[in-house]
Order: structure tokens, then C-alpha cells, then sequence
């Protein structure tokens, strides 16, 4: 780069020198200035080399054109034939324009400040080739004009060295001022990027907010506690895991400093082919880390190292901590849903506990009072006949209170995961039988309708259970006398049964909160049906404990049908 | 697993045969009556059945709509209301009481932790916790029941 500015500088020192003393140069100072000319476009190609991939092909060709113009030149000097002219002048133009238009692609694939550098370079290409095209052409124009052409040539020629400047090395107010909207954006962006709603999407902003500040690619890496790993993602999503002490990465963040490899491919030779596959030719990772918390590393990879520059390092440690500040401020959160979440389990936990307690306390009040009256007009009266209905009300208040412990401590267990006992073969056709046989005075009106029996593996009683919850259920809703039917059939590998009622039905915003725990639907009369809501509960408890799916359909006024999909496979093998 | 059957119209209560219970008397002599409001038909009947038999006269309401209606006929010396109900519960009821300017004494059941408060809230004389004795009901009959008399 000094070489290129210093040729600069000598050209248009020799020229101003030559114009004011208004002497002719001697012809090995022509000879020499002639020379340096002829270098410049070629140091400009090894400029572009150092900001962006060149082919081989590229330089080993303009090296051979250079070389070929001095000797031309310095064969024919000081009176240039004018082939040798057009010859360095197309030289000059060709070579230009090549490497202007190798930082507009470089532009094009950058982002913020390496753009705006690249942007600033590709017009200093394209105002130096002119001025070099101009400064071969000027022997060549009329006597008149030279004077004038010289002029432009030297404005041309300020200004290139100025926009080169800039691009190539930009002072630190200007770097400045062209990351602040970048960065800008990105912090304003910032406080609102832990409400996103993956750890994913938080990266993907991190990256981009990193990649548009820095002007260069940037990836993160966090750091997975279950694997001991750090984690980058793919721009498809896929993981790459990386150890500590590995790569850039895993050296950044084991050590807790900036690293910066100016020549990746020597410095990791392990990672050679994809650094060139990649096209990456300088790396800067910097750790994240809040407090004492390693979180992961900030990882930037460019084509070529001066794209970075000294103060980028800087930059990068910033763009870390905002990082670090983000992605904390995300466990936190996190932390924060878990304890509300918890609070949450606990309020219903007490929520439930109280609906229990409310719910026991009914039928108590009757076995209680019933009783101690019982017994008072026995201890008064003891010839008079026993009074009927009052024992009848104690015995069918205490079988009420046996079913509500049962199915709190059923609920209680399904919390706990430990619903299913002991497996063994079960023919859903004959227990539907059983079932529907037990109550023998609904024999008629509850039917199954079973082609062949349906074997698997099953608690017997929790699939006893079940099915006569879901009977139960079916009568509970269904008016006097309107006929149940179960169906038990075998799909794939599945045993399925359907319990269908002609009953009221269920309302279809209901639906989707039947199975839950005191949910009820909003057309149950409280007063008829007594219960507390946990039945349908325990009986999605029972089937996902067996591994199978439960659930409804309904019309309100024509009734529902409650099916249970249970796995069958199990049951061959223990046939 | 047990499952349970409740529901069905409830049975009549009749004083149990050959109670010798004699029947309770305000000042004027006249038999008194307690209102029984619960949407548990074995809680009502229970509570109906034990007061009868005690010698009260006894009516029976299983929703806030057949409370009021009963209040207007009969005049109670005593209400037990039962706080939650569907459709017409506890407070709706006793507000609708006081609003038509009737004072009888109110005694809240309920199973609710909260029954004192409940008691404050809706202006009642006193409350039942459930599950209650017999004697916790006898005596809280006893101590609240007011003069009773014809409705206006």
C-alpha cells in the first residue's frame, strides 16, 4: 500500500517538478517516471490482491505486460513509437479496469463500513485508470491542449490518491462515522432482542447486527453446557460444535482474549479447507463472556486481513459485550418464566387442593349430620322402625366420597407418572363386555360392537377404569333410556375403541380443555351431575400412560363419541 | 374405581314415623318455620329431615329462585343458604332479600374456607362451617331463628 501511495506521490511530484521549472527532463528521468507509471497499474492489481481473492493467472499476465512495456520503453526512449504508446496506455486502461471493477464485485459482497471502503476504492480505481489513460494520451493531443490535460490529469490524479486513501485506510473518524448508523440500528435493536422467541433468532440478529457494524461475516458461538462445546449455526440451521482450545473460536474462548490470524490457512492448518472453501483470509474472534459467565465467542472471518483494521478489535470486544448483555438478559428472562411457571403449578396445586377440600367437605356434611342423627334418634327412640332413607342418603354419600378420594389419589398418582401398574394380555372386546354387562340394568342400552377380540399389553384395572369412566360419562349426559354404544376394532397397530351417547354433547369451545383437570363443559348442570371435573382427567392419564391418544367428537343436542387409540405391539410380544 | 350415581328427584321428606319430637314454637305460639337452601339434595334433604324431625317446620329450596319464592309464601324464622349455587348463589339471593326490605336471619353454609367472611359479606347472623355436627346445626338453629311471621 506505501508502495502504491509512494509512486503515487512520485509521479505527480516529477510532473509538478517538470511543469514549474519549465525545463525538459532529461530523458533517464523520463525513463524512470515512464517505469514508475508502468508500475502503478500492476501494484494496483496487488492491492486488490490484498482486499480480495485475484487468480493467478490474473497477476502472472500483468506481470508479463509490465515488464514487456518497460522494456519498450526503455528501448525507444525518450521518442516513444506510437505503438509502444497505445501499447502502454491500453496496458494501463485494461489493467484499471479490471481492478476497478474487482472492488465493485468486492463492494457488492460487503456490508457496511468494508462496503463503503470498497465503494471508495472502486472509484479511486476508475479515477486512476482515467487519469493514467489521460497522462498516455496527453504526448499524443495537440500542443495547445497538453497544459490543459496535464491540469485535469493532476486533479484526477489528487483525487484517486483521496478516495484510495480513504478506502484503503479510512482515518478513525470516518470509520466512525460510518459504523454509527450501523451501530446505531443495532443497539436500538438490542433491547428488544431477548423477547425473541428462540435462542436462535437472538443470534441471527447478534450476527447480523456484528456483520453490519464490522463490515465483516460474524458468527457466535455459545457455549452448551451439556456438551462442553461451543455451538455455530449454519445459515441452513445445521450445528457445528467446536471444542475449546479449537480453532480461533475455541482458543478465544479458552483463553478469554481477542485472537487475530491474519493468515488463517497457516495459523489452523486443520481448518485450511474450509477457510479456502469459504474464501475467509483473516479471522478475529472475541469471547462473550458477562461477569464470570463464559457465554460463547464472537467470531469475524474477510477475505484478506486488511480489510480488519486496528481498531476493529475494539469494535469486536463492544459488539461481544452487547452480546454478552443480550444473551444474559435472555437466561434471566428465562429464569424468570421457570419461576413464574413454578408459581403458577403451585397456585393450581392450591387451587386444586381447595376445590378438593370444597368438594369433600359436601358430601361429609351429609354422612356426618346423617349419621349423628341416626344414632341420637336410635339412642331415643330404639322401638321406632328405622328410618330408611336417612341410612340410604349416609351410604350413598359415603360411596360418593369413596369415589372423590379415589380419584384425587388416581390424579395425585397421574402427577407422579405412576398410574399403570403391572401389564398383562387384555381383550378390550370381552372388558367391554364387562362393562357394559355390569350395570345389568342398562343391559340393552349399552352395546359393543366387537368383530374379533383386541389384545395388547394393558393394566387391566386402568383399562377397566377407563372404560367405564367413558360409560359412565356416556350415561351421565345421555337422557334415560338412549342406548350406548362401544365399538372395539383393530387399525394397523393400534387397538381402537369408540364410546358413543346420543346425549347433550358437548359445546365445541369446550372442546379443547375436556381433558383437563375440573374442566367441565359449560352446559353441565352442576346441580345433576356431581363430581370434580377429574374424571376425563385421569382417563387421558390412563391412555397416555399406555402410550396412546384419547379424544372427542361432539354436537351439541346429537351427542359425542370419546375414542382411544392404545398401541397393540406390546401385547404380540407377550402373546 | 367407583362411580357414582347422584341426581334423581329427591325423596319426600317426611318426619321419620313415630317421632316424638315436639314442635318448636315462636312467642306466638305458632309453629316455626326454616328455610333450607342447598343445590346438594342429600345436604337438603339431611338438613330438612334432621330439623323436621327436631320439630321444625321445614321448607326445602335446591336454587336461590325457589328460595326467594319461598320466603314471600312462607315467612321463615330462619334461612340457611348455601353461599355457592349456579345460576342464583348465596349473595344473590341475600341481596335480593334485603333489597325488598325482609330482616330474617340469615345462617350461611358453606364449605369455603372464607365462611365468616362470606357470613360478613352478605349481612348473614352467623354460619355453618362443612361438614357440621348435629349439634352444631341444632344450636345454631336455636340461637339465630328470629320471630318469623307472615311475609308482606
Amino acid at each position: 500500500m506505501a508502495l502504491f501511495f509512494g509512486a503515487l506521490a512520485f509521479v505527480i511530484l516529477a510532473s509538478r517538478v517538470t511543469t514549474l521549472s519549465g525545463t525538459t527532463p532529461p530523458p533517464w528521468l523520463i525513463a524512470v517516471e515512464v517505469g514508475v507509471l508502468m508500475a502503478m497499474p500492476y501494484i494496483l492489481l496487488r492491492l486488490v490482491d490484498d482486499f480480495t481473492q485475484l487468480r493467478a493467472l490474473v497477476k502472472r499476465v500483468a506481470e508479463v505486460g509490465f515488464v514487456v512495456g518497460v522494456i519498450a520503453t526503455a528501448a525507444t526512449v525518450p521518442a516513444l513509437p506510437p505503438p509502444v504508446t497505445l501499447y502502454i496506455v491500453g496496458y494501463f486502461f485494461v489493467v484499471s479496469l479490471y481492478c476497478a471493477i474487482a472492488f465493485i464485485k468486492a463492494s457488492r459482497r460487503a456490508r457496511g463500513v468494508t462496503r463503503r471502503r470498497m465503494e471508495a476504492v472502486s472509484l479511486g480505481s476508475i479515477l486512476l485508470g482515467t487519469n493514467l489513460v489521460l497522462a498516455g494520451l496527453t504526448p499524443l493531443a495537440p500542443e495547445d491542449n497538453r497544459a490543459i490535460l496535464q491540469a485535469l490529469g493532476q486533479v484526477l490524479g489528487l483525487s484517486s490518491a483521496i478516495a484510495y486513501y480513504l478506502g484503503f485506510a479510512p482515518p478513525p473518524i470516518l470509520r466512525r462515522a460510518w459504523q454509527e448508523p450501523e451501530l446505531r440500528s443495532f443497539l436500538a435493536r438490542a433491547a428488544s432482542l431477548p423477547r425473541l422467541p428462540t435462542t436462535l433468532d437472538i443470534v441471527r440478529e447478534l450476527e447480523r447486527g456484528a456483520t453490519n457494524s464490522t463490515g465483516t461475516a460474524a458468527r457466535i458461538g455459545l457455549w452448551q453446557e451439556d456438551t462442553s462445546k461451543l455451538r455455530f449455526w449454519e445459515d441452513d440451521d445445521t450445528t457445528v460444535d467446536i471444542e475449546p482450545g479449537r480453532n480461533f473460536a475455541g482458543r478465544a474462548f479458552e483463553l478469554q482474549r481477542p485472537i487475530f490470524s491474519a493468515n488463517p490457512i497457516r495459523d489452523n492448518p486443520d481448518g485450511a479447507a474450509s477457510y479456502r472453501s469459504r474464501n475467509i483470509g483473516a479471522v478475529l474472534a472475541t469471547p462473550i463472556t458477562a461477569g464470570e459467565r463464559r457465554l460463547g465467542v464472537l467470531a469475524f472471518s474477510a477475505e484478506r486481513a486488511p480489510i480488519f483494521a486496528v481498531s476493529d478489535i475494539e469494535l469486536a470486544g463492544l459488539l461481544a459485550d452487547q452480546a454478552a448483555v443480550v444473551l444474559e438478559s435472555r437466561v434471566l428472562i428465562d429464569h424468570a418464566t421457570r419461576v413464574r411457571a413454578r408459581e403458577e403449578a403451585t397456585r393450581l396445586k392450591e387451587d386444586f387442593l381447595s376445590a378438593a377440600a370444597h368438594d369433600l367437605k359436601t358430601p361429609l356434611t351429609t354422612v356426618v349430620a346423617q349419621a349423628e342423627f341416626l344414632e341420637r334418634r336410635a339412642v331415643r327412640e330404639p322401638s321406632a322402625p328405622a328410618d330408611l332413607a336417612g341410612i340410604r342418603r349416609v351410604v350413598r354419600e359415603s360411596k360418593r366420597l369413596a369415589g372423590l378420594v379415589g380419584d384425587l389419589l388416581d390424579a395425585t398418582r397421574l402427577e407422579q407418572g405412576r398410574l399403570i401398574g403391572e401389564r398383562e394380555p387384555v381383550d378390550l372386546a370381552t372388558l367391554a363386555q364387562e362393562v357394559c354387562a355390569h350395570d345389568a340394568a342398562d343391559l340393552g342400552l349399552c352395546q359393543v360392537e366387537a368383530a374379533a377380540p383386541v389384545v395388547g399389553a394393558y393394566d387391566r384395572r386402568r383399562v377397566e377404569q377407563l372404560l367405564q369412566n367413558l360409560v359412565e360419562n356416556a350415561k351421565k349426559y345421555s337422557p334415560d333410556r338412549t342406548p350406548i354404544k362401544i365399538k372395539v376394532w383393530q387399525e394397523g397397530a393400534e387397538a381402537r375403541v369408540a364410546v358413543e351417547d346420543f346425549g347433550i354433547g358437548i359445546p365445541a369451545a369446550d372442546l379443547p380443555r375436556i381433558f383437563e383437570r375440573f374442566s367441565r363443559a359449560s352446559n353441565v348442570d352442576d346441580k345433576r351431575f356431581h363430581g370434580m371435573g377429574l374424571g376425563l382427567f385421569i382417563c387421558r392419564g390412563i391412555v397416555e400412560e399406555h402410550g396412546g391418544r384419547i379424544w372427542v367428537e361432539s354436537e351439541v343436542g346429537k351427542g359425542s363419541t370419546f375414542h382411544v387409540a392404545l398401541p397393540i405391539a406390546n401385547g404380540r410380544r407377550l402373546n | 374405581m367407583m362411580v357414582l350415581w347422584a341426581g334423581g328427584p329427591p325423596h319426600s321428606e317426611e318426619p321419620p314415623s313415630g317421632s316424638k319430637a315436639r314442635p318448636r314454637t315462636g312467642g306466638d305460639g305458632q309453629q316455626d318455620t326454616v328455610l333450607v337452601v342447598d343445590d346438594d339434595t342429600s345436604i337438603l334433604d339431611t338438613v330438612s329431615s334432621i330439623l323436621t324431625g327436631e320439630g321444625y317446620h321445614v321448607v326445602s329450596a335446591a336454587t336461590g329462585e325457589e328460595a326467594l319464592a319461598a320466603v314471600a309464601r312462607k315467612a321463615p324464622a330462619l334461612i340457611l343458604l348455601d353461599m355457592r349455587m349456579p345460576v342464583m348463589d348465596g349473595w344473590a339471593v341475600a341481596r335480593a332479600l334485603r333489597a325488598q326490605g325482609i330482616t330474617v336471619p340469615i345462617v350461611v353454609m358453606t364449605a369455603a374456607e372464607s365462611a365468616k367472611r362470606w357470613a360478613d359479606e352478605v349481612g348473614a347472623e352467623g354460619y355453618l362451617a362443612k361438614p357440621f355436627g348435629l349439634d352444631d346445626l341444632l344450636a345454631t338453629v336455636e340461637r339465630f331463628r328470629g320471630p318469623g311471621g307472615r311475609a308482606n
